[in-house]
């Protein structure tokens, strides 16, 4: 599987979040496909790949949502130091660190989009929507995870001789 | 420790992104950005329409204590519709909605319109914005009140490219709207939650309202014409040592699911810079 695939599936990724998604909700909040599928190419492929995914993935859905164009791109941001995480190799799965890497992913991505809508006057009761918000969406994102991350292994035809899970 | 690799790319991102940001505070990506939602929207469009009845499905398996209280709402509808088809069978589609148009119109004989279709939302769960397929170039401005095709309030246009347009939706928790209960006249604030709810605020502990009671625009503070119907009291609590009463509002529009709505471009907001 080459980078170009994984620029086509944050293509998809990103267009589904926006009109798919938004109709799966659990908890009262959205799972977040582009998120998932970045931690779950890091866990699979590594470090190098996600580099570049990670910023296109945030200036596709700057271009695509109703937020300032960047801001998502900004959220995303902390996903390229979250790599070095998968880079130490702590345990032999790659699942177990991405199932971390999501919720962190996670939160910092939505708590840096509440922030900035906070810092810019918006009305959002910050810490009311930690409970209402960032932690149903740590969940959602780990429940989709689970077959993204088998979908992005099974894809990698050229890691299947490499441990999984 | 983080090797300097990902620091150094770390903030290249993160200056990218404040740059990207500084020049949309500028406008200098709108262009881009109309062009990018203009080709998606027909994909978003298609990708929405097939997976919609799957959403159905997974939605009603994960909710099912409503179910049993929609199933009661949708036996009564169903009643309801029945006789609808039955008087509208023959007419197609497009003959209906525009039925529905005027309908609104012989209401408000001196209110225009723009139909618009919702092709998307907004990635994350903290806002309540939609994406509507038209733009400035059919007329739709920012601060335009946006209805479904029913007549009730969606929310405000708060974003206006040249083909497509960003809704905000009352739900959101920017939103506010100045509203009063229509039977008692009592005036308060309709404010959107992260939640995606309805809150009632400034209604004074001895203004009278009652759990069904219709809550409409009040037209003060010229942001909305009066009169557009926001949704119903749901619930009311007033605790004791309180100024003010807390009331729940459910929307009467279905802001979930919204597929078109109606821009009302007849109706202008007044400037809030204006006295």
């Amino acid at each position: 599987m080459s980078l170009a695939i994984g620029l086509v599936l944050v293509i998809v990724a990103s267009l589904a979040q926006v009109s798919v998604l938004p109709q799966f909700s659990l908890f009262g909040v959205q799972p977040n496909i582009v998120i998932v599928l970045l931690v779950a190419w890091i866990a699979v492929r590594g470090q190098r790949e996600a580099f570049l995914l990670i910023p296109v993935a945030g200036f596709l859905l700057g271009i695509l949502d109703s937020e300032p164009l960047g801001l998502a791109m900004l959220a995303l941001a902390p996903l390229i130091l979250l790599t070095e995480l998968r880079e130490l190799e702590l345990v032999a799965s790659h699942l177990i660190p991405a199932f971390l890497l999501v919720v962190i992913a996670t939160l910092v991505y939505e708590g840096s989009i509440l922030l900035t809508l906070a810092l810019t006057g918006d009305r959002t009761g910050l810490p009311g929507s930690v409970l209402d918000i960032l932690v149903p969406a740590a969940i959602v994102n780990i429940l989709l995870l689970i077959p993204v991350y088998g979908a992005v292994r099974l894809a990698s035809v050229d890691l299947q001789r490499q441990p999984s899970f | 420790m983080i090797r300097v690799r990902t620091r150094t790319w770390f903030v290249v991102v993160v200056c990218a992104s404040l740059l990207f940001m500084l020049g949309s505070r500028f406008a200098m990506f709108d262009p881009l950005e109309n062009a990018a939602l203009t080709i998606a929207s027909p994909i978003e469009t298609g990708l929405g329409d097939v997976t919609r009845p799957v959403a159905d499905f997974f939605n009603n398996l994960t909710d099912v204590n409503r179910l049993s209280d929609d199933n009661q709402s949708l036996r009564e509808e169903n009643e309801r519709l029945r006789v609808q088809v039955a008087q509208l069978q023959g007419a197609d589609t497009e003959l209906t909605e525009l039925e529905q148009l005027n309908s609104i119109r012989e209401a408000k004989p001196n209110d225009t319109f723009v139909g618009a279709n919702v092709f998307a939302t907004d990635t994350n769960n903290e806002r309540r914005v939609v994406a509507i397929d038209r733009g400035t170039q059919d007329g739709v401005k920012e601060g335009m009140v946006v209805i479904t095709r029913q007549g009730s309030l969606v929310g405000s246009v708060t974003r206006a490219l040249d083909d497509v347009a960003w809704v905000t939706l009352v739900t959101d928790p920017t939103a506010g709207v100045s509203a009063i209960i229509q039977s008692s006249r009592v005036q308060g604030v309709v404010a959107g939650s992260p939640d995606g709810t309805l809150t009632m605020e400034f209604v004074e502990d001895t203004g009278d309202v009652k759990e069904g009671d219709l809550v409409m625009t009040s037209g003060i503070g010229g942001r909305h014409p009066p009169g557009e119907v926001i949704g119903r009291v749901v619930e009311v609590s007033n605790a004791a040592q309180e100024l003010f009463q807390s009331v729940h509002v459910k929307p009467l529009a279905d802001l979930e699911h919204l597929e078109s709505v109606l821009v009302l471009d007849s109706f202008l907001p007044a400037d809030p810079g204006q006295p």
